[in-house]
């Protein structure tokens, strides 16, 4: 009797001590889950894809309505611009259809002469569309949520583009959602080039809207208005994708203006770079190479 | 026994009702439509939530219910485990310490309280996530983020007022 008296009076010394030093205890578990995420990424990745799994779906799920809202009122403004757009995207389907014609020749000119040059192309590329489902981008991290459903070609690290240009890598891989860490992010680094000059950098994000270029050589000749590209370096990345312009080029750094409007993305696409066998070199036509090129 | 047991689990519902909300008005906070804003920095609804719910009742929104909600809200965003529940905390300390001095004011006073409460909390997790990666966040970013979420703080608050009302009225 005495002993189980001794018993319940520790459980309730225990009980007090923890309410009375609870707020110490938070506050001590908050820096401990900081400095775990710090060194122990294998059980933050872990926790982070089954956390991606758990409230994903219920962010989705409180989307619906206000995506319904947001559609009425697109239509409305997209119907008040729709008459002037026209006129624009008649002008524009002019020039493109011109820059198709050449880009054709090009593409045709470019496998005959890689061709020639018995040039081991770079992996092909396989896209998978996916919905995004929140967004983040303040001064702590910028980020999206994606969902993927059950598409297995989704891997960590993967590039994430829209139709402007780069947006970002796969972060964490949920079941059915995945987390998306933008190029803007404090944690993203990017290998990249000058479209023009082909100087390499990386691309390094500080949570600002404009990341900056790093790492490029000193003396490389690099001007406002240039566009950056991934360089493929590494092999992580396919190599070509319009990433950014440059915008600021100061004597602390350079800054990149992404192609990709963060402020509106409601589509990404998923990168896959699968390794697929290369075909068997053959011997180029010399007498007639268009035809050969045709018939593949 | 039967209706015990509603009674009991109605009564838990209604005590975690405050959390609950907060939870989905945080998930809610981080959908991709920026109709009024074209900017994708979103109101801290963390903040805003702590802040009403520890003025408006204490008694239910305790220190667990900020503990929950930071962790949720750390498990959403990208940014380090233990940094939103961290910001949380401090507004935590912060408003137990005013509560003697907004009990009863009028909501404009409120709101102005809010303004160094957001700001405050905000800048500390700012300082701890600076000090975490070893080099200065945007500050300008922070200003923006801490307009908006006080920009933000009567909209959401109405919400809030709505689920006290309707749900919370008659709770003994």
């Amino acid at each position: 009797m005495k002993r189980r008296r001794v018993l319940f009076m520790q459980l309730s010394h225990i009980r007090l001590l923890v309410k009375k030093f609870a707020l110490v205890i938070l506050f001590l578990l908050a820096f401990v889950l900081m400095l775990l995420n710090k060194t122990d990424t294998i059980l933050i990745d872990k926790t982070s894809s089954v956390a991606t799994s758990v409230f994903s779906p219920v962010i989705d799920v409180l989307i619906l309505p206000a995506r319904g809202i947001a559609e009425v009122y697109d239509y409305f403004k997209d119907m008040r611009l729709a008459y002037q757009e026209n006129k624009l995207l008649k002008a524009e389907n002019r020039q493109l259809r011109i820059i198709s014609e050449k880009a054709r020749a090009l593409e045709i000119e470019n496998r005959l002469l890689a061709k020639l040059l018995n040039y081991t192309r770079p992996n092909e590329e396989e896209m998978v569309t996916v919905r995004v489902v929140a967004e983040e981008g303040d001064a702590f991290s910028h980020s999206l949520i994606a969902y993927t459903g059950e598409n297995t070609t989704v891997k960590k690290d993967q590039i994430v583009i829209t139709d402007r240009g780069v947006v970002g890598r796969v972060d964490t891989v949920g079941a059915m959602y995945s987390k998306i860490l933008m190029i803007t992010d404090i944690n993203s680094r990017i290998p990249v080039m000058l479209e023009k000059n082909r100087v390499r950098g990386i691309l390094a994000g500080d949570n600002n809207r404009k990341p900056k270029l790093e790492f490029t050589p000193i003396g490389s000749v690099i001007n406002v208005g240039d566009r950056i590209i991934t360089s493929g370096v590494a092999g992580t990345f396919p190599a070509g994708l319009p990433v950014g312009v440059v915008s600021e080029i100061t004597k602390r750094d350079i800054r990149v203006t992404p192609l990709a409007d963060f402020d509106s993305i409601e589509y990404v696409k998923i990168v896959s770079y699968a390794d697929v066998e290369e075909p068997e070199t053959e011997v180029v036509n010399a007498a007639n190479p268009e035809a050969e090129v045709a018939d593949e | 026994m039967n209706d015990a047991w509603d009674e009991s689990l109605k009564a838990y519902f209604l005590r975690t009702l405050p959390l609950l909300c907060s939870i989905i008005l945080v998930m809610m906070s981080y959908m991709p439509f920026n109709i009024l804003l074209p900017t994708s920095i979103h109101p801290a609804m963390g903040v805003i939530c702590v802040y009403y719910w520890m003025l408006h009742r204490p008694d239910v929104f305790n220190l667990f219910s900020v503990f929950c909600l930071g962790l949720v809200e750390d498990l959403i965003t990208a940014a380090p485990l233990g940094s939103n529940l961290f910001q949380l905390l401090v507004l935590y300390v912060l408003i137990s310490n005013l509560l003697k001095y907004f009990n009863g004011k009028p909501f404009e006073v409120m709101w102005v309280g809010f303004l160094p409460a957001a700001f405050l909390s905000m800048f500390a997790r700012w300082f701890v996530v600076s000090v975490y990666y070893g080099q200065f966040l945007p500050l300008g970013m922070l200003g923006f983020s801490v307009l908006i979420t006080v920009a933000a703080y009567p909209i959401i608050s109405l919400v809030n007022v709505l689920v006290q009302n309707k749900f919370m009225a008659d709770e003994v």
